[in-house]
């Protein structure tokens, strides 16, 4: 492995580092702005040239926690004098908090960001699991019509949504699974079997028969020789498949708009929601942006040495 | 064995009390809206009706674009999850003739609503058109103005140089002519300045907004709604006119001005790009605080100035209340509205920032004077006009988009043909809904 | 029929004498994941292949009459749902290749030793855990040309990229490049880390160019795994909604899928909007057959 390298490779992986930090600019140059965006004042947002330094301040997150209205005119000093410095924030941008009683009023924001993790990790697992055992299945066993069956499969990602969306309406209707978590984590796991069919199958195959057969012969029955034995091999190929199908259901827009209302409503609707009234308010978007990137990205961080290996679709011949 | 029976019936009694417990948390209310601040206004309004009544009401919201879609998908299936939904004046047709809206016909002559709003209001609730039949009750009244920059206008050098150009003076444009004239003036692209901010985004009634109401200035109109009449009215001279003027305005907007509604509009004012903007009442509160607007002090506004022959007239904007007939709390509902109408309540919806369309309050010179463009508000609501509301409405307003978009903002083709493509588009479509066709 | 077809006996298949035998376990692994696509995929697909014979108005109360296939035709013979299909296969054509360039561009610098090289990769990925509705809006921002900062700092002054009618779609497909290309980025490192060290080592012995060595070596053994990367985009791409609905409402950017959704949502067409639906489904599924053909081919070599 530790090949001599000659002047012009190095020489040739300098510019290619260089190239790297192009992309790097290019590509995380927007995601840098929206972050940065989450914590500026709001008047800052917008300006051209674009403000790069600035004082950052935390006013974003607490406006997107709570309800708010617009001020026709600043408030009177001694109510603003004896506010907190979350309040005092929201009063300098001209809006006021809605209060009940004496307590401010939430913003309907954490409540989503809870069932959005409620219903991407359940229809992340389960689109995972039955997509690893399917897999299993067609890789292993002799499947009469295996060509069709997957492209059936594949196909079931083809359409709009907009096309199935009526008609899902309809039946979701039917059935009471409308406005629930579990009817959004049945459409999130129909929805990336798809694409975890064909990744895990693609993994699968790479791993080799004999391994099973070995076990097999030692005295396991299939289903211990496929936990035991064929699991483990496929973790990767499972971690790179939560990534890709936590990421979608994560950000999932169209039916969780039209399927859901107060009670299984999940963020990515209401993010876009609070472009603000009057005049739009980058900085609270962003915040909500920000906040709801976490998950994936941490997420996606912890798994990253799984995802290049686990991404190959069993596409390549050892 | 007594004892078991004591027991026995205690624990019924238990029961039934703690379901009559739960029954009475359970009278809650949820009203449908779009996310925008006279949704909150009308959350801590309501706030009021709970600690009054305990009855706990809810008001949901979603963002604009999504509003129509969410409340038909919801309406088409029947659904219970909204009580009342505050709902675009276009809406009354497919509400009333599919069944969804409650007629409060009663409930209007009951409590004498006609004298409570103002005329041009009840546009929010009638369908037919004077049919005296009731499907809302007027909640937010809003209609299509303009802010502009005071200061600019009252610049010393800007008034002379006006002047020395178009031969009038500098003011609040008298009729669309001079609107167009100031536009022009005002237009500096090396120093980014632009004369107009005018609504163009396409996705739902934003253009069709921005043009009916230039196209009503002008003499024109978009058909006679009650007979169905479109062909020789809205191909009329004074439409085309008025559809050329708007296109001629467009001319005058920042760069880029292609998908523009009430956030770019405001925005425009806020960040001292344009010197007029056309914008709903509704938007103005963000412009009148410092906080949200640098130039507050320096921006005035102003109604829609009258056509060339004197036609006085802004677009119908704002919305009315009504009951989803899928409700199981319709009589909740009733008692919620019965409220509201009071004039106390309507008072307070004006302070909150609400507009309220009560004549009484409306009229008072304490409301007039509140902000600095009530007075504006008040003199637009007396002349609105509304695009058209039979069922087929959602058809009728992307076909016009369609035809009228390109030529507003792509500089495609003409106005004439613009305008008669709108009429083949709206034939085909009154003959699929059996209207008359002329 | 599915099931009929799974419990036909394979009589190669080795029945294992203990515990639950092979077809049992092939049925138990693959009937439910089928079933649950059958359910929830084609229950739906047939309710709109009958609603697409229909002029059934889901915001109408009237009762439907059966038009047989007056929508197909009445959409075929329309010449705007062509001007929308044109544009839809510009898209795709545009941003797909796109970001198979750059994406398996990117691939390749990165296929090699550096620090923090799995820290880079998670970092390029950001684009892609958003949510296209977010993107759509922080990039109408970004474009603008008088609050965004894109034509700042390309000191494009008033050219709007994405407001100009001939530009907007271009617009649109760059936005949908820089949320996708780390994923074709991804699939191809993927691809090519799995080459093995020692081909590239003997070309090296045999003095091979680099560009023989990319062509003959790289290429072939990757190429299943772009044309999967493919397959996955081309789709996606048809069917891309969000991103171009919050972006632009340019007539020369109303994708096919945008065109779905006024007619299903704004105008509650619903019987015309599931035809065009159905069209729409078989010119995917032919274009996709094509490439999964390809794809056997390609992974046969």
């Amino acid at each position: 492995m530790a090949a001599v390298r000659t002047g012009g490779e190095i020489a040739l992986n300098r510019i290619a580092i260089v190239a790297v930090l192009v992309v790097m600019i290019v590509f995380l140059a927007p995601i840098y702005w929206i972050a940065s965006t989450a914590f500026k004042p709001r008047a800052l947002a917008t300006t051209v040239p674009p403000t790069v330094l600035f004082q950052p301040e935390l006013t974003p997150f607490v406006k997107l926690f709570t309800k708010r209205v617009q001020q026709t005119k600043p408030v009177d000093p001694a109510t603003y004098a004896a506010a907190p410095w979350w309040e005092k924030a929201v009063y300098d941008g001209g809006e006021r908090i809605l209060k009940v009683g004496d307590s401010p009023q939430l913003s309907p924001y954490p409540d989503r960001f809870v069932n959005s993790l409620i219903i991407a990790i359940s229809s992340t697992l389960l689109a995972v699991s039955m997509g690893t055992l399917t897999a299993y299945g067609f890789s292993r066993f002799k499947v009469k019509g295996e060509a069709d069956l997957l492209f059936f499969i594949l196909s079931t990602r083809m359409l709009p949504p907009v096309v199935v969306a009526i008609p899902m309406y309809l039946m979701y209707r039917a059935v009471g699974l409308n406005d629930t978590h579990i009817g959004l984590i049945i459409l999130y796991t129909a929805f990336n079997l798809s694409f975890s069919v064909w990744l895990m199958k693609g993994f699968m195959d790479e791993i080799p028969k004999e391994y099973e057969e070995a076990a097999l012969v030692d005295g396991y029955t299939r289903m211990q020789a496929f936990f035991k034995i064929v699991l483990p091999e496929a973790a990767t190929g499972i971690a790179a498949t939560a990534v890709f199908c936590f990421i979608t259901a994560w950000n999932e827009y169209a039916f969780a708009l039209i399927m859901t209302n107060r009670r299984a409503q999940t963020a990515p609707p209401f993010i876009p929601s609070q472009v603000g009234s009057g005049l739009t308010d980058w900085t609270v978007i962003a915040a909500g942006t920000v906040l709801f990137l976490l998950p994936v990205a941490i997420f996606t961080f912890l798994l990253r040495n799984h995802l290049l290996r686990g991404m190959s679709f069993g596409a390549i011949r050892k | 064995m007594r004892k078991f029976v004591t027991s026995l019936l205690a624990g019924i009694g238990l029961t039934l009390a703690c379901g009559t417990s739960v029954y009475a948390q359970d009278k809650e209310l949820t009203i449908f809206w779009a996310e925008w601040d006279p949704a909150n206004y009308l959350q801590e309004l309501v706030n009021d009706y709970t600690a009054e009544t305990g009855v706990k009401v809810t008001i949901e919201t979603t963002p604009w674009p999504d509003f129509q879609t969410k409340t038909f998908a919801e309406l088409n299936a029947h659904g219970d999850a909204y009580d009342l939904i505050v709902g675009d004046s276009q809406w009354l047709g497919v509400g009333s003739e599919q069944g969804h809206w409650v007629d409060l016909t009663d409930f209007f002559n009951k409590h004498k609503l006609k004298d409570v709003f103002l005329p041009a209001t009840l546009a929010y609730g009638e369908y037919p058109l004077k049919s005296n039949k009731f499907w809302a009750i007027p909640l937010e009244g809003d209609v299509n103005g303009w802010s502009y920059r005071k200061d600019w206008f009252e610049d010393p050098t800007e008034k002379a140089n006006f002047k020395a150009k178009y031969g009038y003076d500098l003011d609040v444009p008298k009729d669309q002519k001079a609107l167009h004239d100031i536009a022009e003036f005002f237009t500096r692209p090396d120093k980014n300045r632009y004369g107009v901010a005018l609504y163009t985004d396409n996705s739902y009634d934003a253009v069709a907004m921005g043009t009916e109401q230039t196209i009503f200035a002008y003499g024109g109109s978009l058909g006679e709604y009650d007979t169905y009449k479109i062909n020789g009215v809205v191909n009329s001279k004074e439409s085309i006119a008025g559809l050329q003027a708007y296109h001629d305005l467009f001319k005058f907007t920042p760069p880029g001005w292609n998908k523009a509604f009430f956030l770019e509009n405001n925005q425009a004012i806020t960040s001292g790009l344009a010197a007029m903007s056309m914008n709903f009442f509704a938007f103005f509160p963000a412009l009148a605080n410092p906080a949200t607007n640098p130039h507050a002090a320096g921006t005035g506004y102003f109604a829609n100035p009258p056509g060339p022959t004197g036609v006085h007239v802004a677009a119908l904007g704002g919305q009315g209340i009504s009951v989803v007939s899928y409700s199981k709390k319709q009589d909740e509902a009733m008692k919620f509205l019965e409220w509201f109408v009071k004039d106390e309540t309507q008072l307070k919806w004006s302070k909150l920032g609400g507009y309220t369309c009560s004549k009484a309050v409306l009229e008072s010179a304490e409301f007039q004077n509140a902000t600095p463009y009530n007075k504006a508000f008040y003199d637009s609501m007396k002349i609105v006009r509304d695009f058209w509301t039979p069922p087929e409405y959602a058809e009728l307003l992307t076909q016009f988009n369609d035809n009228v978009y390109p030529f507003v903002v792509n500089n495609k083709g003409t106005a004439e043909e613009a305008m008669n493509g709108v009429i083949k588009d709206w034939t085909a479509t009154f003959k699929k809904y059996n209207r008359p066709v002329h | 029929m599915v099931v009929s077809v799974l419990n036909t006996l394979d009589p190669q298949s080795r029945a294992a004498a203990r515990g639950w035998s092979d077809l049992t376990i092939r049925n138990i692994f693959i009937i439910p994941t089928v079933l649950f696509l059958i359910v929830f995929n084609i229950f739906p697909l047939i309710y709109s292949l009958g609603y697409s014979f229909t002029d059934f108005a889901a915001n109408r109360n009237v009762p439907w009459s059966f038009v047989g296939l007056q929508n197909y035709r009445d959409l075929l013979a329309d010449q705007r749902i062509w001007t929308n299909f044109v544009i839809t296969a510009k898209y795709v054509i545009v941003s797909v290749g796109g970001q198979m360039i750059i994406g398996f561009g990117i691939a390749l610098l990165l296929n090699r030793d550096f620090p923090f090289k799995g820290v880079v990769t998670t970092l390029l990925l950001l684009p892609m855990m958003l949510s296209a509705a977010v993107v759509g809006l922080f990039w109408q921002l970004l474009y603008s040309p008088s609050w965004g900062p894109i034509n700042y700092i390309l000191g494009l002054r008033n050219f709007g990229l994405l407001s100009d009618a001939d530009t907007a779609l271009y617009a649109v497909a760059i936005t949908d490049i820089w949320m996708w290309s780390p994923f074709v980025m991804l699939l191809s490192l993927a691809g090519l880390s799995a080459v093995p060290k020692h081909l590239y080592e003997a070309a090296a012995i045999d003095r091979a160019s680099s560009w023989y060595t990319f062509t003959r070596i790289t290429l072939p053994l990757v190429a299943p795994i772009l044309m999967i990367a493919l397959i996955f985009r081309t789709m996606e791409a048809f069917k891309t909604f969000d991103l171009a609905y919050v972006l632009s409402v340019q007539p020369t950017t109303e994708l096919i899928a945008i065109k779905l959704y006024r007619l299903a949502f704004q105008q509650w067409d619903t019987g015309r909007s599931s035809a065009l639906a159905y069209i729409v489904l078989i010119m995917v599924l032919a274009i996709t057959n094509i490439y999964v053909k390809y794809l056997n081919k390609v992974k046969e070599r």
